[in-house]
């Protein structure tokens, strides 16, 4: 049988693993071509703290510099610190050495624009074929530009924060926060952020050492060892990030996660609450969502599955707040990305000026579970499951921009192939996880009779 | 074509054109599988593209697996010192040593702290060819750490070495010119401890080469002003990495090159009678003052390595080169220019005697050199068409390393360039017009 490759390039950047597929030589390849792409500017680099990170870092170095770029390296810190220092640097790019929740052996470059936001599928593909092309802007001595160490990215972006939501109102009792950095690059300014706010931290996994104490996605099965925590410290809330700190998990005060869905949700109503405007979500998000921007008279947008998506529909709408259901909370007002630092401040906020709970705030909500599942399909068939699904509910309102979504009296679900692997997604939501099932199941059953005919 | 030279001194080439971030990812790679995945030291100079040859070398000895330690700027020797101090398995210096700006090079050090020699290069080049290099693991890579002071650790084993008292008790006065190389950080600093006076130019390591790096009287002008201005009792320059030395006397007279080594060895001789040991294009008065004290002399090809190893074989008292390179094995065997500071400064603090003095006891030669550019590809042939006009002539020649053709009125030897893609030819006689008349001679039977 054939060795599955474990190299991915692609238009979200180029992934492998360490000792085998993503070697040194390929780093500095694509390193030229992104200097070569950015026009020899000022490109931002940083990374999380896995153990292969000071080798691809000083691969990308090499080439970045070798292109006639100057660096700017702002070493270990989240993915939104190095989009934050790229904006506000005004540097006209930036990489992120990150495999964010992919397990250790991995780790994969992230190319950034000059707003601080990810390449979009077309310019991503301009700096693809720069890369294949191998025509690599080279400077001669002359014109090798330097590498400036900056300490002070991570001040930069706490104090982005506090400059626009300051720190929380002084209670009798600060509130008491357990964090959960996974050892990612959410230790270096998790605990000094929420410190800053005005918070009681108990912080865990917060030693950056190239270790991971749990799988890194921050999903509610990854996080016993926060739930326990919370409950033993008698916290008001508990926060999980992954290894790059852009996602963010959230634990009620008696220790249960509350589901990834609603870490976005909890986030737009304290923004809402203070400023009206436009919400931006991709197709899969909870519909609490879209019933509270309804509460607040707000418009929702949303877009096909993938974080450009999103930050493209937030520009194009001039979002107030945006993001998605995986955890990822944008609020352009900070910083025009995922940031689980600006979706842990405010929380917090939410928390210490409501004086409620997170129990108490989600009871304020409408209540939906998420079920999710999958099924192995080869890529020529998702077609037609799709078209048959078209076919079987044709009655009910259809989304088919991104697989196909169909809204149903009680709930909604969504079909869709996977960019990545040979298989289909199915997602249902509906106000009970029973219902949610039932609803996956059914689907389930016709894409398997369509399938295997 | 666009120069690039991989051979037993490293590989070497002009950055922006054939010296790639790749090539030296990849070099690197195959030195850190060669070594086995060890412990291995990196240096560089003070050149623009350091930084970059720098991270490109890291990365490769970190994905095969090295436990890499960082020196910093430092010269060569330092490095060398430092790797069999610490008991390293190996060293890479990021040096193209007197090249000029726009040139930059990997040099490969073994675990003894010396080049690698000619059969172990080449086993590198056949690892870098195949391309098939030890990866680490997420688990078993390793990080960077940076070594405290090399440099001071340095100017302590030479202070072991000299007489150091006697020195101090001279309050020499001493101009040095560092070319804002990686000796800014030692030389002045080495000179410093030895109790001289420093009159210090161009050590800034931040600043671009005011010159070429090529201790040459061409390149002294500036110094030997600053030797005469400030009453000098000598006047050292110094090369990107430590390698090399030119000097200028207490008058503010330029040395050739030529005569650095032959000044360490009169000065050597007297103190220690022994075995010499110099390449096949080095001056012919190495002979004549080695006759003085009883002493032998060993000639090897072109390239340290061969210094290095002859000074083993045949436990020499001096090792050294034509090109200001000189090795005091005391110190270890290979050169350094800080060492031979400290063999001159010793005998003028013991001795009072100026150095413009003792200059006129080294017999002086007419040596010339010149250079033929040839495209890579054609070195050897043009070699080869030499060798065959030589040998339609029955004359006596030495094939150590190229051709040197023996002459009654003196020798000429004609050979490829180790760093660089051209034919270097190189005539000595007593007059200059005769060693001009050599220099024709070889000129006409090359044939590019």
């Amino acid at each position: 049988m054939r060795a599955i490759p474990t190299l991915k390039i692609s238009i979200s950047g180029v992934r492998g693993v360490i000792g085998q597929s993503l070697t040194p030589t390929l780093l500095t390849r694509f390193a030229q071509a992104f200097g070569t792409y950015t026009g020899s500017g000022t490109i931002v680099i940083g990374r999380d703290p896995r153990t292969s990170g000071e080798m691809v870092k000083q691969a990308v170095m090499a080439g970045v510099l070798s292109s006639g770029s100057r660096v700017v390296d702002i070493g270990m810190c989240p993915v939104p610190t190095i989009q934050l220092q790229v904006r506000h640097g005004q540097a006209q790019g930036g990489i992120a050495i990150t495999a964010s929740h992919n397990p250790p052996e991995w780790n994969a470059l992230k190319f950034i624009g000059p707003d601080g936001l990810f390449l979009d599928a077309g310019q991503a593909r301009e700096l693809l074929d720069i890369y294949h092309q191998g025509e690599y802007t080279k400077v001669t001595s002359a014109d090798i530009r330097t590498v400036d160490e900056i300490d002070g990215a991570t001040d930069l972006h706490i104090k982005a924060i506090l400059d626009v939501l300051g720190p929380l109102p002084k209670l009798d009792r600060p509130l008491r926060v357990v964090l959960d950095s996974c050892n990612g690059a959410g230790s270096l300014v998790g605990p000094k952020l929420l410190q800053a706010l005005g918070a009681d931290v108990v912080p865990i996994n917060v030693t950056p050492d190239g270790s991971f104490p749990r799988p890194a996605e921050p999903l509610a099965e990854n996080l016993g060892q926060l739930c326990a925590a919370v409950r033993e410290h008698g916290a008001a809330v508990g926060f999980a990030q992954d290894m790059d700190a852009d996602r963010l998990a959230i634990i009620s005060e008696q220790g249960v996660p509350i589901g990834e869905d609603y870490t976005l949700v909890l986030a737009a109503l304290y923004v809402l609450g203070r400023e009206r405007g436009p919400v931006v979500a991709n197709l899969s998000t909870t519909s609490a969502l879209r019933d509270l921007a309804k509460q607040f008279d707000c418009p929702l947008f949303l877009t096909k599955i993938g974080e450009v998506n999103v930050t493209d529909m937030m520009q194009q709408q001039n979002a107030t707040i945006g993001g998605e259901g995986n955890g990822g909370v944008i609020y352009p007002r900070i910083n025009f990305a995922r940031d689980s630092l600006v979706g842990m401040a405010l929380v917090l906020h939410l928390l210490a000026e409501t004086g409620a709970t997170v129990t108490q705030l989600l009871e304020t909500l409408p209540s939906y579970r998420i079920v999710k599942e999958k099924m192995v399909c080869p890529s020529q068939l998702i077609p037609v499951v799709l078209k048959m699904l078209r076919q079987e509910f044709g009655t009910f309102p259809i989304d088919t921009r991104d697989g196909i979504k169909v809204t149903l009296p009680d709930g909604w679900f969504l079909v869709r192939g996977s960019n990545t692997e040979a298989i289909i997604r199915i997602v249902a939501e509906s106000n009970s996880e029973a219902r949610a099932r039932e609803i996956v199941s059914g689907v389930y059953d016709q894409v398997a009779r369509c399938v295997n005919n | 074509m666009k120069p690039l030279k991989i051979g037993i001194t490293g590989v070497r080439g002009i950055v922006g054109e054939t010296f790639t971030p790749e090539l030296a990812v990849g070099f690197a790679q195959a030195f850190g599988t060669y070594l086995d995945a060890g412990r291995i030291l990196i240096c560089r100079d003070t050149r623009a593209s350091g930084p970059m040859i720098r991270s490109a070398v890291l990365a490769g000895l970190l994905a095969a697996g090295c436990e890499v330690v960082d020196l910093g700027i430092s010269p060569t020797p330092s490095l060398q010192l430092a790797v069999s101090s610490v008991g390293a398995d190996g060293g890479i210096a990021i040096t193209a040593g007197h090249n000029p700006l726009q040139w930059n090079a990997l040099k490969f050090v073994r675990g003894d702290g010396l080049y690698l020699n000619s059969s172990q290069a080449e086993e590198l080049l056949d690892i870098f060819h195949q391309g098939e290099f030890a990866k680490a693991t997420w688990d078993t890579i390793k990080q960077s750490i940076s070594f405290a002071d090399p440099i001071g650790e340095h100017i302590q084993s030479l202070l072991g070495i000299f007489a150091v008292d006697a020195i101090r008790a001279r309050r020499l006065v001493v101009a040095v010119d560092c070319c804002n190389g990686a000796c800014s950080l030692l030389s002045p600093r080495w000179l410093e401890s030895l109790g001289c006076e420093v009159l210090e130019i161009n050590s800034d390591p931040s600043a671009p080469f005011p010159h070429a790096p090529e201790p040459k009287p061409q390149t002294m002008a500036q110094l030997c002003a600053i030797v005469k201005a400030g009453r000098a009792d000598i006047g050292f320059a110094h090369d990107a990495d430590g390698e090399r030395l030119g000097i200028v006397t207490n008058l503010g007279e330029a040395l050739p090159e030529e005569l650095t080594f032959s000044l360490a060895t009169e000065i050597r001789l007297r103190k220690k009678r022994g075995t010499v040991v110099t390449n096949i294009s080095t001056t012919h008065a190495i002979e004549l003052i080695a006759a003085r004290y009883d002493s032998s002399v060993i000639r090897t090809p072109v390239g340290q390595a061969y210094i290095s190893e002859g000074l083993i074989e045949h436990n020499g008292v001096l090792g050294g080169e034509g090109s200001g390179g000189v090795t005091v094995p005391e110190a270890h065997l290979t050169h350094d220019s800080a060492a031979a500071m400290g063999l001159i400064l010793e005998h003028l603090a013991q001795t009072e005697d100026p150095v413009s003095e003792l200059v006129q006891e080294i017999p002086r030669m007419a040596t010339l050199k010149y250079n033929i550019s040839v495209e890579p590809n054609r070195l050897y042939s043009v070699l080869q068409q030499f060798r065959a006009a030589v040998e339609r002539e029955d004359l006596e020649v030495d094939s150590t390393d190229g051709l040197k053709v023996m002459l009654p009125d003196g020798w000429v030897h004609v050979r490829a360039s180790n760093t660089e893609s051209m034919i270097r030819v190189i005539s000595e006689a007593k007059e200059n017009t005769v060693a001009r008349q050599l220099l024709d001679w070889a000129r006409d039977r090359i044939k590019r």
